[in-house]
């Protein structure tokens, strides 16, 4: 579909959506003609890698407050939806817990779990990894970090899916399905919490419920705003990291089997692939005052959208941006975002994806697209709707 | 050759002490920590590597 300056269809639709582009470095490079695009009454997009990066680096400026990301929560998500100064406060907490060396204990777990998920498959020759791969794994790593039962996979898979997909054409559609399954979260939580207090344990969530700033505990409201972040943010955003990557090797088999033979190339190839797909494309901000980027005004009050995907892939910034290489370095992207607002799960996320895509091509080297399959991406961020793979039945 | 560091600017992203874990390290944070300020001798590839794949641009050289 054509879009015009204005991200407007013909029929006046938006249809800015990196995510689901079939090809979202041709809708980015479209987009880079122009600093900042406006849709009326909707948000501006920043759309180059210096103006996204200044903004990520300005907090107090381009805000992430309540407002910025609403999604049937009854509080300010934590920390996402908190700013500096008190912003520091909770990534004080949060961060040594999820920091590179703590994560680095879940290794060997991780590895275990991807091989039980393959177990479900191999001898069969064929799986969608959408749903058999990319969907249970985060969500299962997700719960035994937390020292949560296994037997709640589906649920958490339903509470997900009520806050980032609920069925319906708009928001206000929309809304129903994410308020009550707000309320599922929150009870799920109040109720586990009680428990935990009985019965303490010797995970995440007891780590996060015994930590304190200053002397002070958390409230169990601030427990239950980060558990709410949680599951928003952690779970969907490493299916729709494993669908790109394994969406695109499926494709590309040189790349796959350049890293298929050599798994030292894994590491940077993760980077890579982050980059060149951008699962989140883009984050949004709320102006606290008025600002002016390349002689556009915006207002104080008016939402911003940074477009991560149209940053990584700006080779105004960093020359040869515009194609694949999986030994790029240097290669500084921003697919975890920026500024205080890091993604706080990177390092978790990294280390599911590396030991993802070392042991399933230890298992299955070598996959294709089930022929005939086009592949549809997902609004919002980037997963696939499905990933039907063939390969030869593997042990 | 020194490698710089600007405190404030890093966020954590972890680039530079998995690339170059001998040059960089994390506190608790997942913060970077020099463990060099001037570069070895024959390791100006890695420390340039460090450097250059921050996507704060916390880190220098100079």
């Amino acid at each position: 579909m054509e879009a015009d300056d204005e991200g407007r269809s013909p029929s006046g639709s938006v249809v800015v959506d990196l995510a689901s582009a079939d090809d979202p470095r041709a809708m980015s490079r479209m987009l880079r003609q122009q600093r900042v695009h406006t849709i009326e009454g909707m948000f501006h997009l920043l759309t180059r890698r210096e103006d996204v990066e200044a903004a990520l680096r300005k907090p107090a400026v381009y805000t992430s407050r309540p407002e910025a990301v609403q999604l049937g929560n009854i509080r300010p998500l934590i920390p996402l939806s908190v700013d500096p100064p008190k912003h520091v406060k909770y990534r004080r907490i949060l961060d040594p817990l999820f920091a590179p060396k703590h994560m680095a204990a879940l290794e060997d777990e991780v590895v275990t779990l991807v091989n039980q998920i393959v177990d479900r498959f191999a001898a069969k020759g064929s799986c969608d990894f959408h749903e058999d791969f990319a969907v249970p794994l985060p969500c299962t790593v997700f719960l035994r970090l937390m020292g949560l039962p296994l037997a709640d996979l589906d649920m958490f898979l339903e509470m997900k899916d009520g806050i980032i997909r609920p069925p319906g054409a708009t928001q206000e559609e929309q809304e129903p399905t994410r308020r009550r399954t707000a309320q599922n979260i929150y009870a799920y939580f109040e109720k586990t919490l009680a428990e935990r207090r009985r019965a303490p344990t010797d995970d995440l969530l007891a780590q996060i419920m015994g930590s304190s700033v200053d002397g002070v505990q958390l409230t169990d409201e601030e427990i239950l705003d980060i558990c709410f972040l949680f599951i928003i943010a952690g779970l969907d955003t490493v299916t729709d990291s494993l669908d790109c990557i394994f969406g695109y090797l499926s494709q590309e088999p040189e790349h796959r089997r350049q890293l298929a033979s050599d798994e030292s190339v894994i590491p940077s190839a993760i980077e890579e692939l982050l980059r060149w797909e951008s699962p989140v494309p883009a984050v949004p901000r709320v102006l606290s005052e008025d600002v002016e980027v390349g002689g556009c005004p915006m207002k104080a009050g008016e939402h911003v959208m940074l477009l991560i995907g149209a940053a990584n892939t700006d080779d105004a910034a960093h020359p040869g941006v515009d194609s694949v290489d999986l030994l790029r370095n240097p290669n500084p992207h921003l697919a975890f975002g920026g500024g205080v607002h890091r993604c706080l799960g990177s390092h978790l996320a990294r280390i599911e994806l590396r030991v993802a895509v070392r042991e399933w091509h230890k298992r299955i080297p070598e996959y294709e697209l089930v022929p005939g399959t086009v592949l549809q991406y997902t609004e919002g961020l980037r997963s696939l709707h499905h990933l039907p793979l063939t390969f030869a039945p593997a042990g | 050759m020194r490698i710089t560091l600007d405190v404030d600017r890093c966020q954590g992203h972890g680039r530079c002490y998995v690339l170059a874990p001998d040059l960089f390290d994390a506190d608790d944070f997942g913060h970077c920590v020099l463990l060099v300020d001037d570069v070895p001798a024959g390791r100006e590839d890695d420390a340039r590597t460090g450097v250059e794949n921050c996507p704060e641009q916390a880190l220098g050289l100079e």
